[in-house]
């Protein structure tokens, strides 16, 4: 940027620098021409004698204010040579020296030209041996005749000091020279260049200002979700990336940014909740078990009351025990662990799984009913079989007595379905919706003292979801419910 | 002394009543936590054992209610232990708070100085004239030797001696001595009176005709 300003300024700078010297050249060429006319008028006012030469030269010779340099020259020279050829031929020998004019002619016009202050254009005609023919009053007094052989009648452009100067020599070394101080041009090309590195240093501070400003507000954003995700990563779950709102890139990834947050965050809540849930189910029994021990220990008891105690301690220890052994299992489903997968007739396995459970059923006075249409789902029969005991222990177990277990496997479309119905207690719908999750039992007393975790729909819901299916339920309170697992069929 | 305890898991709850039995409390005991709050807002307990996690009304919601209209201390007992529910709970009104699994020994110490102190004793041995009353043991003393009272005998006098100066009146008695499962006859306390008079001597405990008991 630098650069480009520096180039810029210098560019700039240069073109203003040429255009006022040719302004000035300009300038001065005309100048030179009315010097040469007046010249000319000088020798004319004199006599005839040798006039015709020089004045005629004098004449062709000023260049046309209008004319470029180049254009000037050739015509000039072209002119010189024909001019001075007639005349050389025409006269052997030294020429005749014309008389030293007495001054320059000027007319009214071209003497406004010229003023008498300094600073004002001035001139300077030297007469051909040398000594000044006329010089205004505004000419530099150490201004001598230009070293210029008499053959050259080319205009000279001159830059002595601080002044430019146009000299025009005649054939026969009659010189004008028109001139004028560029004093003010170059303070005002000084001022230029200051006010062009003014402008320069304002538009770098500027820019830089800018570009700073810029930079900031795009990085701004950017800090945020940093800060924000390092909170985060700091354990403050709870904490947002603040969108801009301006609805740009920055804005998707903080939304994006944030639902990842929040699911990360009722991950942690669920987990810490399952975490809080498992700790509370252990130590109540626990606590049952302590509490049972320390009452008896307190004083002497009969044998009955210490075998009450004992049977009471092993339930509690025995519910410990499944409910460790669910944790386990849960745990080992979070984890992912991957079990080979076959396809498998759904119709087979609820068949072993029923004829499995029909001595529980029986103990409660439970019958079992099946309509096993073959239905071929791809799973992994172990935990399939799981699943199906999960739901049929339940199905006996919140049925009424001499109610009805039935067992349905069929395939729908691209799934193939097990629906295992009971004929019991129903579940009311305000818990509907949270029966699946870990630890939620609809009658904890009763649950708990029968020896149930809480936790078997968990491990139900989260075996049929990790091998690809899902399970529903529906229910009429104090009709019955209905669990429908669905599996892939392929 | 009587003492409500509620709590859902139905062997905690039956081990823990029986153990305070066992220490001469009524105990009167909730399951679910309407019934909790039901017994505790319309009985005057010395003291509630209220467990958090409770089907129905949890024990936050029970504390909160019950704290609008009465003063009963409150011993929570939770499985919870995260610094932020004890803090909760106690910032809720309860007294004391105990995290499963516990102590059964700690347990009965911390409702003897729950009871201490809504009475307003700071003292674990009240002492009456030549009389010690050690609520830690619950053991008597008249004139530094010990004197074998019965369980209901020390609960009258106990609960007369911490509220010393003050009238008690029978039905307060029956009310703070008796459980909802107790089935006695009213002229029962006028029985343990008597029998606390002839151990301790007649001048210790007062009779108000139509009042009550106190002792000065």
């Amino acid at each position: 940027m630098i650069c480009v300003l520096a180039g810029f300024g210098i560019a700039v700078f240069r073109l203003q620098q040429v255009t006022r010297f040719r302004q000035v050249d300009g300038e001065l060429e005309i100048r030179v021409s009315a010097l040469n006319a007046a010249l000319r008028e000088a020798y004319l006012e004199q006599g005839p004698p040798n006039a015709g030469g020089l004045p005629e030269d004098a004449g062709f010779r000023g260049p046309p204010p209008d004319h470029g340099p180049p254009d000037g020259r050739g015509f000039d020279k072209g002119k010189a040579r024909d001019g001075r050829g007639p005349e050389g031929r025409g006269r052997r020998g030294p020429p005749p020296q014309p008389k030293k004019p007495g001054g320059l002619r000027f007319t009214a016009d071209a003497a406004a030209l010229f003023g008498n202050r300094p600073g004002d254009y001035y001139f300077v005609a030297w007469y051909r041996d040398g000594s000044v023919l006329q010089r205004s009053p505004a000419a530099p007094a150490d201004l001598t005749r230009p070293e210029i052989s008499d053959r050259d009648t080319l205009p000279h452009y001159l830059t002595r000091g601080s002044f430019r100067e146009v000299v025009h020599c005649a054939g026969m070394g009659d010189c004008v020279l028109a001139g004028r101080s560029v004093e003010t041009d170059l303070s005002a090309a000084r001022n230029f260049a200051w006010t062009l590195l003014a402008a320069g240093g304002a538009i770098l501070g500027l820019g830089l200002g800018l570009g700073f400003w810029f930079t900031s507000r795009a990085i701004r954003p950017i800090e945020t979700i940093s800060a924000a995700a390092s909170r985060i990563s700091h354990g403050n779950l709870s904490e947002r990336v603040e969108g801009a709102g301006s609805g740009d890139e920055l804005d998707n990834l903080a939304e994006v940014l944030n639902s990842t947050f929040a699911r990360l965050e009722s991950a942690f809540a669920r987990q810490r909740q399952f975490t809080a849930d498992a700790a509370h189910e252990l130590r109540t029994p626990l606590a049952v078990i302590i509490s049972e021990t320390q009452t008896t220990l307190a004083r002497e008891r009969s044998a009955a009351e210490y075998r009450e105690t004992v049977e009471a301690c092993l339930d509690t220890a025995q519910q410990m025990r499944r409910l460790t052994e669910s944790l386990l299992e849960l745990a080992r489903f979070d984890a992912n662990e991957d079990r080979p997968r076959m396809s498998v007739d759904v119709a087979e396995t609820a068949r072993l799984c029923v004829e499995r459970i029909r001595p529980l059923a029986a103990q409660h006075g439970i019958r079992v009913e099946t309509e096993l249409a073959p239905a071929h789902a791809f799973i992994n029969v172990d935990r399939l079989s799981q699943v199906v005991t999960n739901l049929l222990t339940n199905g006996i177990y919140y049925n009424h007595p001499d109610g009805t277990v039935r067992v349905v496997t069929r395939t729908e479309q691209d799934r193939a379905a097990i629906a295992i119905s009971d004929t019991g207690i129903g579940i009311a719908a305000a818990d509907l919706p949270h029966i699946f999750d870990r630890f939620y039992r609809v009658d904890k007393a009763r649950s708990r003292a029968e020896g149930h975790t809480g936790l078997g729909l968990a491990i139900s819901k989260a075996i049929v979801e990790g091998e690809g299916g899902s399970i529903g339920v529906e229910s009429v309170p104090g009709a019955g419910s209905t669990f429908t697992v669905r599996l892939p069929l392929r | 002394m009587r003492i409500l305890v509620t709590e859902d898991e139905p062997r905690l709850l039956r081990s823990l009543a029986k153990a305070l039995r066992e220490e001469g409390y009524a105990v009167d005991t909730a399951d679910t936590g309407d019934e909790g709050l039901f017994k505790a807002q319309n009985y005057p307990y010395d003291a509630i054992v209220l467990d958090i996690m409770l089907p129905g009304i949890d024990g936050w919601r029970i504390l909160e209610r019950l704290r609008k209209e009465k003063a009963t201390p409150v011993l929570m007992l939770t499985a919870r232990d995260a610094g932020p529910d004890r803090v909760r709970g106690l910032d809720l009104g309860a007294d004391d708070y105990l995290v499963k699994p516990f102590d059964l020994p700690e347990l009965l110490a911390r409702l003897r100085a729950l009871i201490r102190r809504a009475a307003g004793v700071a003292q674990p041995v009240i002492e009456l004239g030549g009389i010690a009353i050690d609520t830690r043991s619950r053991t008597v003393a008249h004139a530094g030797k010990p004197v074998t009272l019965t369980a209901r005998e020390y609960s009258i006098l106990e609960y007369l001696a911490l509220h010393k100066g003050q009238v008690v009146s029978r039905s307060e008695l029956y009310e703070h001595l008796l459980d909802d499962s107790d089935d006695t006859l009213s002229n029962l306390v006028d029985v343990h009176v008597f029998g606390i008079r002839k151990k301790l001597g007649h001048s210790l405990i007062a009779t108000r005709r139509g009042q009550g008991y106190s002792i000065e």
